[in-house]
């Protein structure tokens, strides 16, 4: 396997590529004012059962979907996997933040490439016209195929970023320390890389998510007076 | 700094030929008073004719959005709630303004797409001194303020903000005989340390000082010079 991706992969998974990811807390905001999160073993099983229930069955399912999209140049498919994929998230707030990181990322990508791709370009006008949200997994499909990144690779970007959000949200919310979240990251690994290796269903009708009380939480977060985190 | 604004929203259009409504960015530390700022300058800017969105980035809550919804929306009707709209930074106000920008620019876009015809979007964040500075595809222009309550040697302090931006605004001059503050000091220091740039002295509770502010934000982003009213540069 070709190692030219690895650089790219690098900069998209960077915190300080510009995502808006460190204004989210992943709906741990919530839980930590409801004290239903409160110490480091809390985080890592928040961020455990939010990836078995909500990323991995539906981000990174969305994700896959979108990039064999993009790959075929089918541009329906990729379309009606971002609408899917929107409709599917039900707090307000990460509908706003997904499609906003979304947009942004696009811009960036399209920006860093000076890329004139066609498929980018067309899907850039959907989303200005309205005709499609412009989710955060369908665009960083779009850069995983740009920049030739296998689909397990992305996939495990994509978790570690989720990952690595939660953690540091954590820290600036003053419930761990900064060895503490480099402790959680290091035990997400394992688990992390087993999931990855499962099977993964790249069919429409297999996008799942399930983690009600937590999605409860992450809806009441948008009506919190005083919040660090836009989700 | 007028050919650099100008340049750059030129550039930007020629681009992409979208919807760039001017930007003008307000940073400052906790409790200078950018909020309070903003709720003087609207009015004085709507009796111009010009019609502003806001923007406010807060490190903890959305108490200065809400605040200013009430009383620049509700109480005075000067603008549509919904033009007023606040961030969370996730406690990084000075990324969210700088090094990632990417929300900010977001929320610009949809209020752009709202309403088209809006003069100006207002983008407030809080940020210290040696930091805080706007990442020029954010705002084509930078007010700081800071307040004599921090002391007469503030602006002899410098940093990026105080430096950097195209007009600093030394605001609550009324208690400064309280607070042993010389305001002759904190001009001749802003003066040194600006090389020249643009700075204002401001009342914010009595008004005084807030229409120059209002000049130099409509001569130097909006080059709107029939708008100005008070050609004067004098900073007292």
């Amino acid at each position: 396997m070709s190692t030219e991706h690895e650089f790219h992969l690098m900069q998209l998974s960077d915190s300080f590529f510009p995502s808006g990811m460190f204004s989210m807390s992943g709906g741990l905001e919530s839980l930590v004012n409801a004290k239903k999160v409160t110490n480091w073993k809390d985080v890592q099983n928040f961020i455990l059962e939010q990836i078995e229930f909500q990323i991995f069955p539906c981000d990174c399912m969305v994700l896959s979907i979108a990039m064999e999209g993009v790959k075929n140049n089918d541009l329906q498919t990729v379309v009606d996997i971002d609408k899917k994929y929107y409709s599917m998230k039900l707090p307000k707030e990460i509908r706003n933040s997904t499609t906003r990181s979304g947009k942004q990322v696009l811009n960036s990508i399209i920006h860093m490439t000076n890329s004139d791709s066609s498929f980018l370009q067309k899907f850039n006008k959907k989303i200005k016209s309205n005709e499609t949200p412009g989710t955060y997994p369908i665009i960083l499909a779009m850069g995983a195929v740009c920049f030739n990144i296998p689909r397990k690779s992305i996939t495990r970007m994509l978790l570690y970023s989720f990952s690595s959000s939660v953690v540091s949200a954590a820290i600036r919310l003053g419930l761990i320390q900064h060895l503490d979240a480099q402790k959680i990251l290091n035990n997400l690994a394992e688990p992390i890389n087993k999931i990855i290796s499962q099977n993964q269903q790249t069919d429409i009708q297999n996008i799942w998510q399930l983690s009600p009380l937590t999605e409860i939480y992450q809806m009441n977060h948008q009506y919190h007076d005083g919040k660090m985190f836009i989700t | 700094m007028m050919g650099r604004c100008l340049s750059h929203k030129v550039g930007f259009q020629m681009e992409s030929q979208k919807i760039n409504i001017p930007k003008l960015g307000i940073g400052g530390p906790v409790g200078s008073g950018k909020t309070r700022l903003i709720e003087v300058l609207v009015p004085v800017l709507k009796n111009r004719g010009i019609r502003c969105g806001i923007i406010s980035n807060d490190v903890i809550s959305k108490e200065d959005a809400q605040r200013m919804q009430r009383t620049l929306a509700t109480e005075s009707k000067l603008m549509p709630e919904d033009l007023i709209i606040g961030l969370a930074t996730g406690g990084c106000p000075h990324t969210a303004v700088r090094e990632d920008p990417s929300i900010n620019l977001a929320v610009i876009e949809e209020m752009q797409q709202k309403d088209p015809s809006l003069d100006l979007i207002i983008i407030e964040s809080g940020g210290d001194n040696v930091m805080t500075t706007f990442s020029p595809a954010l705002a084509d222009y930078f007010i700081y303020i800071i307040d004599v309550s921090g002391g007469d040697k503030y602006p002899r302090k410098g940093g990026l903000g105080i430096q950097t931006c195209d007009l600093l605004v030394i605001n609550k001059i009324d208690l400064a005989p309280h607070v042993g503050a010389s305001l002759d000091v904190m001009e001749h220091d802003a003066k040194k340390i600006r090389e020249g740039k643009p700075y204002q002295f401001l009342n914010c509770k009595t008004g005084e000082g807030i229409e120059k502010v209002a000049d130099y934000i409509i001569n130097d982003l909006l080059f709107d010079k029939e708008l100005v009213k008070n050609t004067s540069k004098l900073s007292r």
